[in-house]
């Protein structure tokens, strides 16, 4: 039973060779300004109150692995294609009730449960396309500007920025179960991760408000850490992955409930 | 076993109850007709039979299976065959890509035969293709796993004549290899001709369970009758029409007595034109059924 899987990974073919090949061309242009800015990233980092690098999550922007992690890692992976899974995740079942597909679909032998499952099983087409495209991206050029990244750090930014992209997927596939239009269903996907995003980051301006950012999930992933420290952070990729399966189940509990 | 069976189904949507109340039974290797106008609570029941919405109170079995029991019922799918009235494809796909999806998911061991009565243009993309095109996709996808049962959702919408009339024979084929067939229609003389058994839905609530020769008894033409020179309505007129209107030399009625009877009627006049039509499903029902959905003979 995995017609549903192959049918969307297909449909997500063209979207994910579109937004990887967007990608890897924005992280290339990155690398090509990084000399520049390395000139003048000490000077960047006395200048600028602390505030704002903090918010950047800029660490020693003035190294290759602190520029990726705290510039390239923050503006591609945790926002653009956080924002991507969100919004592809809102349309996986709002598109399939509204255009009565899901009519055809459940008239055969397959459970709701199955169908959202698979539904997201596709999704492992963007992941596995969007990390290897932004692996080779910098693979190719870090060595091109004279610079290296350690190559178990480069794996490990990868892979435990994947939980944070399920997170992201899954407040999508809330919003899919819970909207009847696609459109609402989406924007919706998209502001809660752009505003959590946000918070997490505000939230680091004021120790007293610290916490808040605790409840966003991009505080559990923090590529300049990887990168630069060489840390890496298990139990809060597990803190995400938790957080997936919840919205994963929080999303099949509503959508088996609910009239289509 | 019953291949369906609806125990005292309700489905209400806030003050309206778009079910009230339905029961019946349809026989295995029947094909039952679910008669009623636009907008009776025909596409609710089947949408209620598939669990793609929940009763409010009342249930049904769908080969054996309840309805509010989903494990049950997604694998007594596995039998059913389903052509809705709005056709979900995906778009983008091919026909053969949407069919190859649909094989995948409940197998086509009859697909090759459906195809040499039904012609949609599998190598076009679904986006590009007419509305019997659609539909014959959709008979196609309902049939192509040969279920033991067929719930069919307004089948013939938008098929040209000579696809309809294959599709009735279709049917009728099936039916006498054992398939029970759910047909549900708005036409009265598609289910007069194709069905064994009917049973008549308004307005939410199952006003009549027929045997299909009491059904025909109750059939109807729409009439319009264009004269020489104006009406004598006193000549005209007879206890058969039903809702007559005339107007100078036109006059339209509902015709509920036998098509012999009308046109010898007819011919006693000097007739400039005559158009006979399937007439609107609800005057009929009005006239037989009664406006309460009470039986009146």
């Amino acid at each position: 039973m995995t017609a549903i899987l192959r049918n969307e990974s297909r449909t997500l073919l063209r979207g994910t060779i579109t937004l990887t090949g967007l990608l890897v061309l924005l992280s290339a242009f990155l690398l090509v300004v990084f000399p520049s800015i390395q000139e003048e990233a000490a000077l960047f980092e006395a200048v600028y109150p602390e505030y704002l690098l903090l918010m950047l999550g800029v660490e020693e922007l003035h190294t290759i692995e602190g520029f990726v992690g705290g510039y390239i890692f923050p503006f591609i992976w945790i926002l653009l294609a956080g924002l991507y899974f969100a919004y592809v995740s809102a349309g996986m079942i709002s598109r399939d009730v509204r255009t009565r597909q899901l009519d055809l679909t459940l008239a055969g032998p397959v459970s709701r449960e199955s169908v959202v499952l698979q539904k997201v099983g596709a999704l492992w087409l963007p992941l596995v396309a969007l990390n290897l495209g932004l692996v080779a991206v910098l693979l190719v050029g870090t060595p091109l500007l004279d610079e290296s990244l350690e190559f178990g750090a480069l794996v490990m930014v990868h892979l435990l920025g994947i939980p944070y992209l399920l997170v992201c997927a899954g407040v999508g596939i809330v919003c899919s179960v819970v909207f009847d239009r696609v459109e609402t269903a989406q924007a919706t996907a998209l502001v809660v991760v752009f505003v959590l995003w946000l918070i997490d980051g505000l939230s680091q301006l004021n120790p007293e408000y610290e916490w808040i950012g605790n409840l966003t999930p991009s505080r559990y992933y923090d590529p300049s850490a990887i990168l630069v420290h060489e840390e890496y952070a298990f139990l809060d990729a597990g803190v995400l992955l938790a957080a997936f399966l919840v919205l994963l189940g929080v999303a099949i509990l509503i959508f088996v409930r609910r009239d289509l | 076993m019953s291949a369906i069976r609806i125990a005292d189904l309700t489905k209400r949507y806030g003050e309206i109850a778009a079910n009230d109340g339905i029961s019946f039974e349809v026989g295995r290797g029947e094909i039952f007709g679910y008669l009623g106008p636009n907008g009776a609570g025909k596409t609710t029941t089947i949408r209620l039979l598939l669990g793609l919405i929940k009763p409010t109170s009342g249930t049904a079995e769908l080969l054996g299976a309840d309805i509010r029991d989903r494990r049950a019922l997604t694998a007594a799918k596995a039998d059913l065959g389903y052509l809705p009235d709005t056709l979900g494809f995906e778009e983008r796909l091919t026909g053969r890509e949407a069919l190859d999806y649909f094989a995948r998911m409940r197998g086509d061991d009859r697909r090759d035969e459906l195809l040499d009565l039904f012609e949609p243009p599998l190598e076009k993309r679904i986006e590009t293709y007419s509305a019997g095109n659609r539909r014959m996709l959709g008979i196609v996808q309902a049939f192509m796993h040969d279920p033991a049962v067929a719930i069919l959702d307004e089948p013939t919408a938008g098929l040209d004549p000579l696809k309809q009339d294959r599709m009735h024979a279709f049917l009728e084929a099936e039916r006498d290899a054992g398939k029970t067939i759910f047909f549900s229609s708005h036409v009265l003389s598609e289910v007069q001709r194709v069905c064994d058994r009917v049973g008549i839905i308004r307005e939410g609530e199952l006003v009549a369970l027929e045997e299909i020769d009491d059904l025909l008894e109750r059939g109807g033409k729409e009439v319009r009758v264009q004269l020489a020179e104006p009406v004598d309505e006193a000549a005209f007129i007879t206890p058969e029409m039903i809702d007559v209107e005339a107007v100078d030399n036109t006059v339209r009625f509902t015709y509920t007595g036998e098509a012999a009877a009308l046109l010898a009627h007819l011919v006693r006049f000097e007739i400039d034109d005559v158009g006979i039509g399937d007439p609107q499903l609800d005057d009929i029902f009005k006239h037989y059924y009664g406006d309460d959905g009470a039986t009146e003979d």
